[in-house]
């Protein structure tokens, strides 16, 4: 159900101020939502006055910088900070993105830093991600193939292959999901853009057999049909993907399959 | 068990940009539409009781606010047919990329314009 307003356990107020101890000429405020799940309190919004004289060049290494040098309490997901893993989606200027990738030099003004939207939050930047998990296992991503032996080799031209660019590079992260007014109000049910990439990249593999049955799957009002064309997610995603052409690719197909 | 952690901020800190700008849009003028709809139907009905009651909406759509709301209609018209036209064309798989869609969003919303002053002159002269 669309519910413009957060829950009353879930407004962000104002947080402490971290004032900058080095001296530095060249300071940034970052304003990052903090909650501390050992806490009855509502989350919160630190400021931190960051020295960009000695800052890297993305928002992961502004965080980094506030968790090594000002405070270590923060928590957020990083891993290998190349843009290839996904662990640091989040909200950063008010648009979905990885921290490894988004150069700081792209925000205007102050840096907001949030978790990725409408998730229940673990802790300060982390947000519960098991149910996007869920639907993801739900489409069942994996080869489902039982005309040939395990031991055979599955045969696929150039151009089949080359179907699969533009889905197979997706790295999960769930900026687009989460940046999906539909899914916002819907995520118990559609299944969302970055799913459906997946739905989609499966339904068009040659080697699969079972294309119908995926079709009829995702053929329904709310799983796939919830999905306006709003485009956040095509904008949001770090890796340049479409998943919203994906998304019209299946209603395409479901129009003309029969299923 | 529920989970009664605090939502993260959603609507509240998300930039607008083009496209989604023109969905919600598209969805409001929708229902201005309907709205207007029922009203244009409900005038035509009232002209089968007689005359004054054309008189009555005619000297009202004349006035400030009637005009008002007449231009606010046209310019409601106007952006939901443009934007149908972009709809179509995304539901036929055209115009996904990311630079095409802030294009044709921003050719939504001008267009909106320039199609409600069009209308607007060109009703005003042949009535």
């Amino acid at each position: 159900m669309v519910q413009i307003n957060l829950p009353k356990n879930s407004e962000v107020i104002k947080g402490k101020y971290y004032q900058d101890k080095t001296g530095s000429k060249n300071i940034r405020k970052v304003n990052v939502y903090r909650w501390d799940p050992s806490t009855e309190e509502n989350p919160r919004l630190d400021t931190y006055e960051v020295d960009m004289d000695n800052c890297p060049s993305k928002v992961l290494d502004i965080l980094n910088k506030i968790k090594n040098e000002i405070d270590p309490t923060l928590a957020y997901r990083r891993s290998c900070a190349h843009g290839v893993c996904g662990s640091c989606a989040m909200n950063m200027g008010g648009k979905n993105g990885l921290a490894c990738t988004t150069p700081h030099a792209e925000i205007d003004g102050d840096i907001d830093i949030y978790p990725l939207p409408h998730l229940k939050v673990k802790r300060d930047l982390i947000g519960d991600l098991d149910g996007l998990y869920k639907q993801y296992q739900s489409i069942e991503p994996w080869l489902k193939n039982n005309s040939t032996k395990d031991t055979n080799e599955i045969f696929q031209s150039k151009e089949e292959r080359a179907k699969l660019d533009g889905a197979y590079e997706c790295i999960m992260c769930a900026c687009c999901s989460t940046s999906c007014p539909s899914y916002w109000w819907n995520g118990d049910k559609y299944l969302g853009p970055a799913v459906l990439l997946q739905a989609y990249r499966w339904i068009i593999d040659s080697r699969d057999e079972e294309r119908k049955a995926r079709l009829k799957k995702v053929a329904d009002e709310l799983k796939l049909y919830r999905c306006h064309t709003i485009l956040n997610c095509t904008s949001a995603c770090p890796k340049g993907l479409n998943p919203a052409k994906a998304i019209a690719e299946i209603k395409k197909m479901i129009a003309v399959a029969n299923v | 068990m529920e989970n009664k952690n605090p939502l993260t901020p959603h609507i509240q800190i998300y930039r607008w940009h083009i496209s989604s700008l023109v969905s919600i849009s598209h969805r409001i003028t929708g229902i201005i539409n309907i709205l207007a709809i029922t009203f244009i139907c409900a005038w035509v009905s009232f002209l089968v009781l007689g005359e004054v009651n054309y008189d009555i909406i005619n000297l009202f759509l004349n006035s400030f606010v009637g005009k008002f709301i007449a231009i606010g209609l046209l310019w409601s018209f106007s952006f939901q047919i443009l934007s149908e036209i972009r709809h179509l064309a995304l539901d036929m798989g055209y115009g996904f990329e990311l630079q095409t869609t802030r294009i044709t969003g921003l050719v939504v919303i001008l267009g909106s314009v320039v199609l409600t002053i069009l209308i607007y002159f060109i009703g005003r002269n042949f009535i």
